[in-house]
């Protein structure tokens, strides 16, 4: 049976970590705290081939290649909801939100044909998948294709500048090597945050300084909203430290 | 007397100082030295203006300012410095506190001179030993002993 979805608005998704696009992310700087995320994807995993197109071809220590996709992210954790996200569950942003809330729950960092499990509701979400709901996916395609392929169309755009990134990353951080490979080797996968600063420093945006002038006090107000519990030190850390080295960038080039 | 926090042993203002303050570093090593004197005392302007041209786009300057803050600094070690003419290897160990960890930085870093100044280029962290090479000599080539007969017919005979 084709597989029915409609959106109930109970606001589940917009929690945690999410993914942008490089267009949404930079549009959305004074929203979002962010982060670079990595994430490998092995040679034996059905979105290997496209992840070598949207992300980078990597070789680890162990001489295995492996895929990895850099995904500017808005860096939040997962209980904590979307900035916009409101409180009657409605977003506060709808007609100018970023591509991939649009393209929920398809994801076209994975292949068209291979999205079908995405339309069950992860444990907790309110999706209406009842047949009440429309049918959106028919013979592994998606039948109202504009948000995937507008969100799948920036990741291909945007992939020589995460290849560049990686490559300025590998030279000056090759730690990150062996993190990958840890993660790679798990059949749970996993992921890694590097620094908008890297990324930002990497491209030589000329936009550099705006864009962390935009994320600094961003970074500094989740680091007082992540101080006193101890299950976000990480986060906490990783904010304090972001956001020194954003109102660095920011001087650096407007002073 | 301020002894210097490169470790070297002598005053600061008779070692890394003067480099911090702008003279040309007299040796690779030394420049080296004054770099990891700069973060120590949070003087990033050295660390950057050190850097050879060719890189000094790719410094993260921020990331640095916070590594700088961060990091309580305890020992320099320079393992070995090799230098001919306009180019050198430096290679070294910091070690430091970040984060409630003890961490240890292991580079061999690569530098060249220019105009009378050494330049940082390019470092090779957690570097592998010399690559040791193994060369297999041709049987009809003459042998390495020097005897002027074929490999074959001298130490390659079976």
């Amino acid at each position: 049976m084709d597989p029915h979805f409609s959106c109930t608005a109970c606001g589940k998704c917009c929690h945690g970590w999410l993914p942008l696009t490089l267009k949404d992310a930079v549009t959305h700087a004074g929203r979002f705290p962010l982060a670079m995320m990595w994430t490998p994807v092995r040679t034996n995993a059905k979105s290997y081939e496209l992840a070598t197109t949207l992300g980078a071809t990597v070789r680890l220590p162990s001489r295995k290649m492996v895929a990895v996709l850099i995904m500017p992210t808005a860096y939040l954790p997962s209980s904590f909801p979307c900035p916009e996200l409101q409180d009657d569950g409605l977003c506060g942003i709808h007609a100018e939100k970023p591509s991939r809330c649009r393209t929920m729950p398809f994801y076209p960092y994975r292949e068209e044909k291979d999205q079908a499990d995405l339309l069950i509701p992860r444990k907790g979400w309110q999706c209406d998948v009842s047949a009440a709901a429309p049918v959106v996916y028919r013979n592994h395609t998606i039948l109202d294709r504009t948000d995937f392929d507008r969100e799948r169309q920036e990741l291909l755009d945007q992939a020589p500048v995460m290849r560049s990134y990686v490559e300025y990353v590998l030279k000056y951080m090759p730690w990150i090597l062996n993190d990958l490979a840890a993660m790679a080797a798990k059949p749970t996968g996993g992921n890694l945050f590097t620094s908008l600063s890297s990324f930002l420093t990497a491209t030589r945006r000329p936009d550099a300084a705006a864009l962390a002038a935009a994320q600094a006090p961003l970074m500094q107000t989740m680091a007082e909203r992540t101080r006193d519990d101890p299950a976000l030190r990480d986060y906490h850390r990783n904010y304090a430290g972001w956001a020194k080295e954003m109102e660095s960038l920011a001087r650096r080039h407007t002073g | 007397m301020t002894p210097c926090p490169c470790g070297s042993g002598r005053s600061f203002d008779g070692c890394c100082g003067p480099i911090l303050a702008g003279a040309p570093a007299p040796t690779a090593e030394a420049l080296m030295r004054s770099r990891y004197t700069a973060f120590v005392r949070r003087d990033l302007d050295h660390v950057e203006r050190t850097h050879a041209p060719e890189i000094r786009d790719d410094f993260n300057r921020g990331e640095a300012e916070r590594v700088a803050d961060e990091a309580e600094w305890q020992r320099l070690d320079v393992v070995r410095a090799n230098e001919e003419g306009d180019a050198a290897t430096v290679e070294f160990l910091i070690h430091f506190r970040r984060d409630g960890k003890d961490l240890r930085h292991h580079e061999r870093a690569t530098f060249r001179r220019e105009g009378g100044e050494w330049f940082y280029v390019q470092g090779d962290v957690n570097p592998k030993g010399e690559p040791r090479r193994v060369v297999k000599v041709g049987r009809n080539e003459p042998c390495p002993c020097g005897s002027g007969k074929k490999f074959k017919t001298c130490c390659g005979a079976a």
